[in-house]
C-alpha cells in the first residue's frame, strides 16, 4: 500500500470497522440496545486495535530472518509473521525488565545509604498486580473480619442476633422472603403442597419460568440504568452458582413432598386391604350359611385363616428351585467338590499361593508353568498323588452317603463347600441338625424331638428341661466354660467317656446364631477344650480314647465353622508350651496334641501355620533327644508313625525319621553293629537298653502306657516285651515309610542303611535272642526293601536340572531409536543422564544470571548518569542564572555610571557655559 | 614347729625371753575367752614395740611366729600376729638387720642368721596361711608387701634381688591352695598390675610344674586357669614399665624385654602341654587356643606337635584344631601333609550333628575358598555333605546348599554334578534299561579319587522334598537358574530347631488357617469292619486300648 504511515494508519482503521462514516442517531440507538452485539464489537475493536499496533511496528517481532527451515503443512492461516515464526518480543522484554528493575532495583538504589523511613504495611500496597479497587475491597473484607467475633462467614448458628445473618440470595435478593419464614414456609410449599402430583411438574416449570422472567426484567433493567456497566465474570459466575443451588433446592423440596405424600398413602394401606379381603370371607360366610364349619368356630377359623394369610404373605416368595437332585447326582457333586478341593490341596502342597475360588480359577488359567521340571513334577505328582488320593477319599464319602447320621458326611460336604467364610444359612443347616445328632446316635430322642433341627428349637428345649439330666445323669445346659479352670470345674464332675456329649449340649446351647455374645464364648471353649485334650491325654485312661477322639472331630467342626483362627491359636499355644517347657521331654498329652492337629489340619500343605511347627516340634525330638530309658524310645516311635502319618500324602521327606529308627534298632539290638551301617548318628544306648533273651516274648504293639515312666521298676519280661515291640513297630514303621518314599532320588541312599541294620537284626547272633516272629517280620520287611532299593536303582536317571533358557547378556551397543532426536540424549546410564540434565540446567542458569546482572549494572549506570545529568542541568542552570544575574547587575551599574558621568559632563559643560 | 631353736645362745635368750612374757601366757589361763583375745591383741602389739625398742627383744619374734602358726586354733590373733611380723620384718629389713656384714661381729652374725631363719619361718606360716578360706586374702596381702621389702634389702647388694624363695612358695602356695578367691586377688592385684610380677609367675609356674613329676588332674585344671587368667599381653617393650620391685636399671634386662616375658609364658604353657592332658582339657586348651593361648607364643611352631596331635585325634578335638593348624600352616608354614585328605575325613556322621557345625562350615569355606583347587576335590566334598545331609537337621541343610552353591559358582565342572546329559546313544539306552550306579566311593579316604565329580547330586533333590518349607525351597535353588552371584553363608549358619520353631511361631495368625476338609471318622480307634476305610498307620501300628 502506498501512501505515507499516516494514510496507511487511516486505511487500516476504517478497514476494520473503528472508524467510519457516522452513524444516524437510530443506528446508535440499535447498538446500544443490542447489548450483547456491543460487548462484541467492543472486544474485536480492542483486538483490532493491538493488531495494527503490532502492524505499525516492525521492530516488535523477533522472527526468523530466513523463514522456516522446512516446509510444514498446518491447519493455521498462514500469514507472513506466522510463517516466519515469531520468536520473541524484544520490545516488549525489554520495557518489561526496564519496568521491573524500575520498581525493585531503582527503589533499592534510591534507599542506598539511607536510613529509617515508614514501611506500608496496608494491604496490597506493594503488590503492583492488584488494583485499586481490588485493594480496597480485600482492606474492608479484612477490617470487617478482624471486627466479626467468629472470624468464619460460613458460620450459620449463633450469627443470627449478632449481625445479619448469611442468607440465600439470586440477584441480591433473599430467595425467601421474610413472609414465608414467617409463616413457617417457603413459596415453594405454597405452590405445590395443594396440587395433585401430575400437576405438580407442571406448576413448578411455571414457576421457574416466572422467576427467569422476573431475574431478566430485572436485568434488562440493570442494564437499562446503568448501561456502561458491564457484570465482571466473577459475578456472572456467582449467578450461575446460585441459580443451580437454587434449582436443587426446589427439587429436593419436590421430592420431599413426593416421599410426604407416598407416607400417608401407605398409612392407608391396611384399611384397603381390609377392605379387599373382607370381601371374600363375607362371601363364604353367606354362602355356607352357619357360624361353624365341621364343628369349628367359624370366627376362630377366619381368625387362623387370616393368621396364616399374613404368614403365608410375610414369608419369602417360592423361588424356583433346582430340582432335587437323585442319588447319583449328588454323590457326582461330591465327587466334583471333593476332586476340587483335592487340586487346591495339591497346589497348597506345591507350595503355590491358592486364594479363595474364582480369584484362584483365573490365578490358574493365567499361570505360567515354570520351566520343564515344574510341568514334569506337576505330571508326577498327578500320576501318583491325584489319584489315589481321590479314590481314596471316594470311597469314604460312599461310605458317608450310605449312612445318614453320619458325621464325617453332613458336616463334610455342607461346611467344605461353604469354606470358611459361609453365610449364617449355611451355617444353621449345618449346625443345627446335621451335626447334632450325628454326634451321638445314643441321644437320638433328643435331636430328634427337634423335628427339623432348627437349633433355636433345640436350644429353648434344652432349656425348658433345664437342671434335669438324661438318664446317665448328664446335665442338659452348662455354663458355658471360658477357661481351662471352668472347664475342669464344670465338667469335671463328668466321666470322661460322656464328654462328648457334654460339649455338643453346650455346642447346641451356645450356638453362635443364638446370641452375639455366644460367638466369643464358643471359641474360648474351643480353646479350653484344646487345652483339655491335653490334660486328659496327660491323664489317659486307654478306655477315653473314644472319648478324645471324639472331643478332636468336635474342635475339628468347631474350627471349620467360625473358630478357625481360634482352634489355631490355641493348637500353637500348646506347641509354643512344649517348645519352652519340655522339647524334649513330650508327654502322652503332647502327643495327642500332636495327633489332633495332624487331623485337624491338611500335612500336606507347602506351608501351614499349624503345621509347620507341629512338625518341627516332632522332627525336633525325633533329632535331638538321646533316648534314655525305653519311655524316650516309646515316645519317639510314635511321633515317627505320626510324623509319617503327617508326610503321608505329600511324601516329604523326614531325615530325622530315618535317623530315630535306625539309631533306636542299633541301641536295641543284641550286640552293637560292628562296622558303621550308615550316615545316621548312631548313640551309645544307656546300659540295660540292648535286648536280651528275648525269644520267648510275644510281640506285642506298643501303647500309651509304655511312653510313661513306669511307677515300679517293671519286671525282665516286661521289659523285654516292650523292646520286642519298639523294634517290631519300627520294623514296620520302615516298611511303610520305604513305600512312601520309594520315587524320591536319593531312595536308594537313604534306605540302604535301613536295609543294613535289618540285616544286622536278623544276623544269627542277633535273630538268637529275637522271638520268632519279629525275626520273620524283620526278614520280610529287610526283603521288602531290599526289593525297593533294587527298582530305585534302576530306575535312577542322571539328573538334568538345568534345561534353563540360557541368560541373556546385557548390553550397552545403542539402541536403534525409532524417532531420534539429536536434541535429546539418550544416555542408557541413568545418573550420567541426569547429571548432564543438571549441568546444562545450571550453565542456562548461570549464563541467565550474568546477563541480568550485566543488565542491572548497565541500568544502575544508566540511572546514576541521569541523576548525574539532572544535577549538571541543575547546576548549569543555577550558574548561568548567577551570571547573568551579576551580569545584570553590573550592567545596571554600568548604565548608571554612564548615566551619571553623562549627566556630570552635561552638568559641567552647562557650568562651564554658565 | 617352725621355731625349731637350734642355737644355743639363742636358745636361752629365747628362755630368757619366755620367762620374762611368762606373765601373760599364766594370765591367758585364768582370763575368759573375750578378754583373752583383747588380751592377745595387746600383748602381740606389746611384742612388736618391744622388738622395735631394741635387739634385746629379738626372741618375741619367735613368740609371735608361733602364735602365727595357730592360724587352725584362733585365727585372728594368727593373722593378728603375722602383721606385726611383717612390720617388724620389713622393719629390721630396712635397717639391714639381715644381712651379714663383712665387719661384723661373730654374734652379730649368729644374730642374722637367726633372724634369717624366723623369716623363712615366717614365711612358711604366712603360706600355710593360703588354706584357709578365712586368712588366705590377707596372708597374701603381707606376703606380696614382705615380698616388696624383702628384695631390695635381704642381699645386701646395690641392686634389688628378686626373693626366689618366697615367691616359690607363694606361687606352689597358690596353686595348691583350695581357695579360688586368693588366685583371683593374686591375678587381679599383682599379676594384671604388674609386669615384672607376672614375668616372675610364669617362671614359677613353670618350676613348679617341672618339679614335679607327676601331676593330678585338680592341679591341672587349677594351672590351667591360672595361666587363662594371666592375659594381658602386653604389646611392646615400652609397655612394660609397671614394676612391683624397683625398675632393674640395665637396659638389657630380661625384665625389660617382650620376648623374653613371652618366652617365659611359653614356657610355662609349654610345660603345662608336657604334663599330658585329658581329653576335656584339650578341648577347653583348643577353645581358648587363638584367644588366650597363641598371643604369648613367640614360637607358635612350638604349638605344632599339639595341634598336630589333637588334629590327629578325630571327632571334636579335630575340628577344634582345625583352626590352629590351619594358622600355622597359612602363616608359619607348616607342612601338614594330606591336609584336605583329613579335612574330608572330619566330614563324618557326626558333623553336622555337632554343636561346632557353625565353626567348622567358616573354616571349611576358608578352606575351600580357592578356586585353584581341583574340582575332582571339591566335588567329593559336596557330594560327601550332601550325603551327609540325608540325615542333618533342617538347620544343617540350610546352610550346605548356599555352600554348595557357592563352590558351583566357583567351579564349574562340578556342576556336572546337577546337570549331565548323556551324550551317546548307547550311554542312553544302558540308562534306561539298567538305571544309574552312584559312581560315588563312600568309604574312599582320598578325596581325589571318590569320583565324586562323576556322581549327581540326587540327595539334594531328595531335599527339595524336605518337610520343613524352607529347607526345601533353599534346596532347590540347586535346580533353578544360577543368577545370583553368591550367598551369604553367614545369613544361613546358626540356625537350630528352636530357632526355626521361633520364627514360625513369630508369625502371627491372621488369616485362619486351611483346615482338613473332612473330619477324620476315626482318629485312635479302629475303623469299622467291614468297611473299605482303611486304618491310618497311627491306628494300625499303636494300642491305644491298652496302657
Amino acid at each position: 500500500m502506498a501512501g505515507s504511515q499516516l494514510k496507511r494508519l487511516k486505511a487500516s482503521l476504517k478497514d476494520q470497522g473503528i472508524i467510519g462514516p457516522q452513524k444516524s442517531k437510530k443506528q446508535k440507538r440499535q447498538t446500544a440496545q443490542d447489548a450483547k452485539a456491543s460487548t462484541d464489537k467492543r472486544l474485536q475493536r480492542h483486538e483490532a486495535l493491538a493488531s495494527i499496533r503490532e502492524q505499525f511496528n516492525p521492530f516488535q517481532f523477533k522472527t526468523n530472518a530466513r523463514g522456516p527451515k522446512f516446509e510444514v503443512t498446518t491447519n493455521k492461516p498462514q500469514n507472513d509473521k506466522l510463517a516466519k515464526g515469531i520468536q520473541g518480543r524484544p520490545g516488549l522484554a525489554k520495557a518489561t525488565a526496564e519496568q521491573r528493575r524500575k520498581e525493585t532495583l531503582l527503589v533499592e538504589m534510591q534507599r542506598r545509604n539511607k536510613v529509617g523511613g515508614i514501611v506500608d504495611r496496608r494491604f496490597g500496597e506493594d503488590d503492583p498486580n492488584m488494583t485499586l479497587e481490588d485493594k480496597m475491597m480485600e482492606r474492608f473484607a479484612r477490617e470487617q473480619m478482624k471486627s466479626h467475633k467468629k472470624n468464619t462467614v460460613f458460620d450459620l448458628e449463633g450469627s443470627d442476633d449478632e449481625s445479619a445473618p448469611v442468607t440465600l440470595t439470586h440477584a441480591g435478593k433473599t430467595l425467601f422472603d421474610d413472609d414465608d419464614i414467617e409463616a413457617g414456609r417457603d413459596d415453594f410449599d405454597e405452590n405445590i403442597s395443594d396440587m395433585e402430583s401430575d400437576d405438580e411438574r407442571s406448576a413448578r416449570k411455571k414457576f421457574l419460568k416466572r422467576l427467569r422472567a422476573e431475574e431478566e426484567a430485572a436485568e434488562g433493567e440493570g442494564e437499562d440504568g446503568q448501561p456502561e456497566r458491564k457484570k465482571t465474570k466473577k459475578e456472572v459466575m456467582e449467578e450461575v452458582i446460585a441459580k443451580s443451588k437454587a434449582f436443587k433446592y426446589e427439587r429436593q423440596a419436590a421430592k420431599d413432598e413426593d416421599e410426604d405424600l407416598r407416607v400417608e398413602l401407605d398409612k392407608e394401606l391396611p384399611q384397603l386391604q381390609s377392605l379387599l379381603f373382607q370381601m371374600k370371607p363375607k362371601e363364604a360366610k353367606e354362602s355356607k350359611g352357619p357360624a361353624t364349619v365341621a364343628g369349628i368356630d367359624l370366627e376362630q377359623l377366619e381368625k387362623e385363616y387370616n393368621m396364616r394369610l399374613k404368614q403365608a404373605a410375610r414369608e419369602a416368595r417360592a423361588e424356583v428351585t433346582d430340582r432335587t437332585k437323585t442319588e447319583e447326582e449328588r454323590a457326582e457333586e461330591g465327587v466334583k467338590r471333593l476332586k476340587e478341593m483335592e487340586e487346591k490341596r495339591l497346589r497348597r502342597m506345591r507350595g503355590e499361593v491358592v486364594s479363595d475360588d474364582e480369584e484362584e480359577e483365573e490365578q490358574k488359567k493365567g499361570k505360567k508353568k515354570g520351566d520343564d521340571q515344574e510341568a514334569q513334577d506337576e505330571a508326577e505328582e498327578d500320576e501318583f498323588g491325584l489319584g489315589k488320593g481321590i479314590k481314596l477319599r471316594m470311597t469314604a464319602t460312599e461310605m458317608g452317603l450310605d449312612d445318614e447320621d453320619d458325621f464325617l458326611l453332613e458336616d463334610d460336604l455342607i461346611a467344605s463347600g461353604s469354606e470358611l467364610d459361609m453365610d449364617d444359612d449355611d451355617m444353621s443347616d449345618i449346625d443345627g441338625s446335621d451335626d447334632e445328632d450325628a454326634y451321638d446316635p445314643d441321644e437320638d430322642e433328643l435331636v430328634n424331638g427337634g423335628e427339623d433341627g432348627e437349633s433355636e428349637e433345640v436350644a429353648t428345649k434344652l432349656h425348658a428341661q433345664s437342671k434335669g439330666g438324661d438318664e446317665d445323669g448328664i446335665p442338659y445346659t452348662f455354663p458355658c466354660p471360658e477357661s481351662h479352670e471352668q472347664l475342669l470345674e464344670i465338667l469335671g464332675g463328668l466321666p470322661v467317656v460322656k464328654l462328648p456329649v457334654a460339649v455338643q449340649r453346650i455346642r447346641a446351647l451356645y450356638h453362635p446364631k443364638l446370641n452375639e455374645k455366644n460367638k466369643e464364648r464358643l471359641g474360648n471353649f474351643t480353646q479350653a477344650l484344646i487345652e483339655h485334650i491335653t490334660y486328659l491325654g496327660d491323664k489317659f485312661e486307654p478306655t477315653w480314647f473314644p472319648a478324645i477322639e471324639n472331643l478332636i472331630r468336635h474342635v475339628h467342626s468347631l474350627a471349620k465353622t467360625f473358630f478357625a483362627i481360634e482352634v489355631s491359636k490355641a493348637y500353637r499355644a500348646r506347641l509354643e508350651e512344649i517348645k519352652e517347657e519340655r522339647p524334649l521331654a513330650l508327654t502322652v498329652g503332647d502327643l495327642v496334641l500332636l495327633t489332633a492337629i495332624g487331623t485337624t489340619y491338611p500335612t500336606s500343605d507347602h506351608f501351614h501355620q499349624v503345621v509347620t511347627p507341629a512338625m518341627l516340634s516332632i522332627t525336633r525330638y525325633l533329632g535331638q533327644k538321646i533316648p534314655q530309658t525305653l519311655a524316650d524310645y516309646s515316645i519317639g516311635v510314635y511321633l515317627s508313625i505320626l510324623a509319617l502319618q503327617y508326610q503321608s500324602f505329600s511324601k516329604r521327606y523326614v531325615p530325622e525319621f530315618i535317623n530315630f529308627c535306625l539309631n533306636t534298632l542299633c541301641s536295641l539290638a543284641v550286640e552293637k553293629p560292628k562296622e558303621k551301617l550308615g550316615l545316621f548318628p548312631v548313640h551309645e544306648p544307656a546300659a540295660g537298653i540292648r535286648i536280651k533273651g528275648a525269644s520267648k516274648v510275644t510281640v506285642r504293639k506298643l501303647n500309651c502306657g509304655d511312653c510313661q515312666q513306669p511307677k515300679n521298676a517293671p519286671s525282665a519280661s516286661e521289659e523285654s516285651a516292650q523292646k520286642v515291640a519298639i523294634i517290631s513297630t519300627i520294623t514296620s514303621v520302615l516298611k511303610t515309610a520305604s513305600e512312601t518314599w520309594c520315587k524320591l532320588p536319593a531312595f536308594y541312599e537313604t534306605f540302604q542303611p535301613a536295609q543294613r541294620v535289618l540285616q544286622h537284626l536278623t544276623s544269627k547272633s542277633n535273630a538268637a535272642q529275637l522271638p520268632a516272629a519279629l525275626v520273620k517280620q524283620l526278614k520280610d520287611t529287610t526283603t521288602n526293601i531290599s526289593r525297593l532299593l533294587q527298582l530305585a536303582q534302576v530306575s535312577r536317571r542322571p539328573l538334568e536340572l538345568h534345561h534353563h533358557k540360557p541368560l541373556a547378556i546385557k548390553t550397552y551397543v545403542p539402541k536403534f531409536e525409532d524417532s531420534f532426536d539429536p536434541n535429546k540424549h539418550y544416555d542408557p546410564d541413568r545418573e550420567r543422564a541426569e547429571m548432564a540434565k543438571l549441568r546444562a540446567e545450571h550453565k542456562k542458569e548461570r549464563k541467565g544470571a550474568l546477563r541480568e546482572l550485566r543488565k542491572d549494572a548497565a541500568f544502575m549506570q544508566r540511572e546514576n548518569l541521569k541523576v548525574k545529568k539532572a544535577n549538571d542541568e541543575a547546576y548549569e542552570k543555577k550558574y548561568k542564572r548567577l551570571v547573568a544575574e551579576i551580569q545584570g547587575s553590573e550592567g545596571q551599574a554600568s548604565n548608571e555610571y554612564a548615566r551619571e558621568k553623562a549627566a556630570r559632563l552635561k552638568k559641567n559643560k552647562t557650568g562651564n557655559k554658565w | 614347729m617352725p621355731s625349731t631353736v637350734k642355737d644355743k645362745t639363742v636358745k636361752s635368750v629365747a628362755k630368757r625371753k619366755r620367762s620374762e612374757n611368762g606373765e601373760p601366757i599364766k594370765k591367758r589361763k585364768k582370763l575368759e575367752a573375750g578378754e583373752e583375745k583383747e588380751d592377745l591383741a595387746a600383748q602381740i602389739q606389746k611384742l612388736e614395740s618391744q622388738i622395735n625398742e631394741s635387739k634385746k627383744h629379738y626372741n618375741n619374734i619367735a613368740t609371735l611366729i608361733e602364735y602365727a602358726e595357730k592360724q587352725d586354733e584362733d585365727p585372728k590373733t594368727a593373722i593378728a600376729a603375722a602383721e606385726a611380723l611383717c612390720r617388724v620384718f620389713v622393719r629390721l629389713l630396712a635397717s639391714g638387720s639381715l644381712v651379714k656384714k663383712k665387719d661384723a661381729s661373730e654374734k652379730d652374725a649368729t644374730v642374722a642368721k637367726w633372724l634369717r631363719d624366723r623369716l623363712t619361718d615366717h614365711h612358711k606360716a604366712l603360706v600355710a596361711m593360703f588354706k584357709s578360706t578365712k586368712l588366705a586374702t590377707r596372708a597374701l596381702v603381707l606376703a606380696m608387701a614382705l615380698l616388696k621389702a624383702e628384695a631390695p634389702y635381704l642381699e645386701g647388694k646395690d641392686e634389688a634381688v628378686f626373693p626366689w624363695p618366697l615367691f616359690n612358695a607363694i606361687i606352689s602356695a597358690l596353686l595348691t591352695s583350695p581357695v579360688e578367691e586368693v588366685r583371683d586377688e593374686f591375678c587381679d592385684k599383682f599379676i594384671d598390675e604388674y609386669d615384672d610380677l607376672r614375668f616372675y609367675a610364669f617362671e614359677g609356674i613353670k618350676d613348679f610344674l617341672t618339679e614335679r613329676q607327676s601331676v593330678d588332674q585338680e592341679l591341672q585344671n587349677t594351672v590351667f586357669d591360672f595361666l587363662l587368667k594371666m592375659e594381658h599381653v602386653p604389646e611392646s617393650s615400652e609397655d612394660l614399665e609397671d614394676f612391683y620391685i624397683e625398675q632393674p636399671s640395665k637396659k638389657k634386662h630380661p625384665l625389660r624385654s617382650l620376648s623374653q616375658h613371652k618366652k617365659r609364658a611359653q614356657e610355662a604353657w609349654l610345660a603345662l602341654f608336657n604334663l599330658g592332658l585329658s581329653k576335656e582339657q584339650r578341648k577347653k586348651v583348643l577353645d581358648v587356643m587363638a584367644s588366650s593361648i597363641a598371643p604369648w607364643f613367640i614360637k607358635p611352631e612350638l604349638l605344632m606337635d599339639f595341634l598336630t596331635d589333637c588334629y590327629n585325634t578325630g571327632g571334636s578335638i579335630s575340628l577344634l584344631a582345625l583352626s590352629g593348624v590351619f594358622y600355622l600352616i597359612q602363616e608359619r608354614n607348616l607342612d601338614y601333609p594330606s591336609f584336605y585328605q583329613k579335612l574330608y575325613s572330619l566330614l563324618d556322621t557326626d558333623i553336622l550333628h555337632s554343636k561346632y557345625r557353625s565353626r567348622f562350615f567358616r573354616l571349611l569355606d576358608t578352606f575351600l575358598g580357592s578356586s585353584h583347587l581341583p574340582a575332582v576335590l571339591v566335588a567329593s566334598f559336596i557330594k560327601r555333605l550332601a550325603r551327609l545331609a540325608l540325615n542333618a537337621p533342617p538347620s544343617a541343610i540350610v546352610v550346605i546348599v548356599p555352600w554348595f552353591y557357592n563352590l558351583f559358582k566357583k567351579h564349574p565342572l562340578t556342576t556336572f554334578m546337577m546337570h549331565r546329559v548323556p551324550r551317546t546313544k548307547e550311554e542312553k539306552d544302558l540308562i534306561e534299561t539298567e538305571g544309574v550306579l552312584d559312581p560315588f566311593l563312600p568309604d574312599e579316604q582320598d578325596p581325589m579319587e571318590t569320583h565324586a565329580i562323576d556322581s549327581c547330586l540326587w540327595e539334594i533333590v531328595q531335599l527339595q522334598s524336605h518337610y520343613h518349607p524352607n529347607v526345601a525351597t533353599i534346596a532347590k535353588i540347586i535346580s533353578e537358574q544360577f543368577t545370583k552371584q553368591f550367598y551369604n553363608l553367614e545369613d544361613f549358619l546358626d540356625h537350630s530347631y528352636g530357632s526355626l520353631i521361633d520364627a514360625e511361631m513369630l508369625k502371627e495368625v491372621k488369616k485362619a488357617p486351611v483346615i482338613e476338609f473332612m473330619i477324620p471318622k476315626h482318629i485312635f480307634t479302629k475303623a469299622d469292619a467291614g468297611t473299605e476305610q482303611t486304618d491310618s498307620p497311627l491306628v494300625s501300628l499303636w494300642d491305644f486300648g491298652s496302657s
